[in-house]
């Protein structure tokens, strides 16, 4: 009889999924992954925080951990991955890792804004003025810098 | 500042050996002219693709389609204001003379939106056909494209485009795998909407085509148009549907596909905006600009308090 998965074992399968929107960051940096549990009869509970409840990726994001952890050893397959959705904890942008932080102004020129106003840009550094409080997606404002002009979208709570 | 260049030849030069040219760059006017003129179509395309889908919101069948609608009419209308952004920033237009423009029939939009969506089916191949040809698009201009401004909000659109792309084979499928009725509504989508999203890469690119010398494009229209019949012909006919193009051949020592001889009447008609629905289309989107001038107004009279409070007079 095969032994039960390690929930480090899980976690690192939970990291190889990406966001549907942002190809190369993953869900973990970007702070949805809430807890980890592996039962006793093996199958694993994946805890996850939407960036916000309307988010259209959440049933692709379930179905990409299901693929991603039945691969596990320990795991039978998909169908004993459970992935729940939290409505609470509230995700926020201080759950975001540096290092995604750093990896969405580079590849994507999207800032993540922490505390208040003004969010630098992320291609010059100079202070940005807010656009629009709405982009392409719920989660996210444009703003425009105010030095080298560039449109920078800012991930927001 | 930018960067000047003392002829062309040297501007030329400068992109072919990869080089990006910045909005405060000196770049020649007519390479200015094109890359606004490219970029204000994109724009146009994905304000009057959200306006569509925006259509189909209430008539989306299922909870999580519905959402995923929803979150694509953002997307779309999103999509159209950062590229509005980036366009007015060239000095050509302003974001507003941009739009009127479009409402008033004056500036072009992408051929598919000059048709009429009428069932889910429609839906359903626009988000799977259309959608991909528009992708491959974007995609061949994203890889070598000469204007960093473009080519940045290009990578954030495809990487979002490609979310749509598996939503569109999420659904595809869901039909193909449907009652009979699904499989013949859709079946009728697939003969009104093969043609329109074929023709969306246009005709064959002409040998001084501008936008491939200047690193707009990276890719000539039949390559990509191949590219794309390649994909979705096989793709299709092993779902058991059939490809309208009685001319279709296969190839099977090499496994490809092209298309038949293509009759690019209906592409001219929807350029000079005499397309099946441009007409109700423009003046349903100019109706709804008409309608929203509140809102407008609204944000105007906002910025102008703000602006007089930080400068302590009351406004």
């Amino acid at each position: 009889m095969t032994s039960r998965a390690t929930p480090e074992a899980v976690r690192t399968a939970v990291a190889t999924v990406d966001d549907p929107e942002y190809p190369g960051i993953s869900i973990i940096d970007l702070g949805l992954l809430e807890d980890i549990d592996v039962q006793p009869d093996g199958d694993v509970v994946v805890r996850l925080v939407p960036t916000f409840s309307g988010c259209p990726a959440l049933a692709m994001i379930a179905d990409d951990i299901r693929h991603a952890v039945a691969s596990v050893d320990g795991v039978t397959g998909p169908q004993a991955v459970n992935v729940r959705w939290l409505s609470s904890p509230a995700w926020t942008v201080d759950r975001v890792t540096e290092n995604a932080r750093r990896a969405m102004a580079r590849e994507f020129t999207v800032a993540v804004r922490i505390g208040q106003d003004p969010v630098p840009c992320p291609r010059c550094g100079a202070d940005t003025t807010e656009d629009s409080m709405f982009g392409p997606s719920r989660c996210r404002a444009v703003h425009v810098c105010r030095s080298c002009t560039e449109v920078v979208e800012v991930m927001r709570a | 500042m930018g960067r000047t260049w003392e002829s062309m030849d040297a501007f030329e030069a400068f992109l072919d050996d990869g080089g990006i040219v910045e909005v405060d760059d000196d770049m020649p006017d007519a390479y200015r002219r094109a890359v606004f003129a490219f970029i204000e179509m994109h724009a146009n395309s994905e304000l009057m693709g959200g306006l569509t889908e925006r259509d189909w919101i209430p008539r989306t069948p299922g909870l999580r389609h519905k959402m995923a609608v929803l979150a694509k009419t953002q997307d779309e209308i999103g999509h159209g204001h950062l590229l509005y952004m980036v366009a007015a920033d060239m000095g050509c237009k302003t974001r507003r003379e941009m739009i009127e423009d479009l409402f008033a029939g004056k500036s072009k939009f992408h051929n598919v939106f000059h048709y009429r969506a009428k069932t889910w089916g429609d839906q359903v191949a626009i988000s799977f056909l259309v959608d991909a040809a528009a992708l491959t698009s974007q995609q061949a201009v994203f890889k070598n494209c000469s204007y960093g401004p473009y080519r940045r909000i290009l990578k954030r659109i495809i990487a979002e485009e490609g979310f749509h792309m598996r939503m569109g084979e999420e659904r595809m499928m869901l039909i193909a795998e449907g009652t009979e009725l699904q499989r013949t509504m859709f079946q009728q989508s697939l003969d009104d909407w093969w043609w329109p999203a074929l023709q969306l890469f246009g005709p064959d690119s002409k040998p001084g085509d501008q936008l491939l010398r200047w690193h707009i494009k990276s890719e000539r229209n039949e390559v990509l148009r191949a590219r794309w019949v390649q994909k979705f012909a096989p793709l299709l006919i092993s779902y058991g549907f059939t490809v309208p193009d009685p001319g279709l051949i296969h190839h099977p020592e090499t496994d490809t596909w092209t298309a038949g001889p293509i009759d690019w009447e209906p592409l001219r008609r929807t350029l000079a905006m005499g397309g099946p629905d441009s007409a109700r289309r423009i003046g349903d989107a100019a109706a709804n600009w008409a309608d929203t001038y509140w809102v407008r107004d609204a944000l105007d009279a906002a910025s102008d308090q703000a602006l007089n409070q930080a400068a302590g007079t009351p406004a």
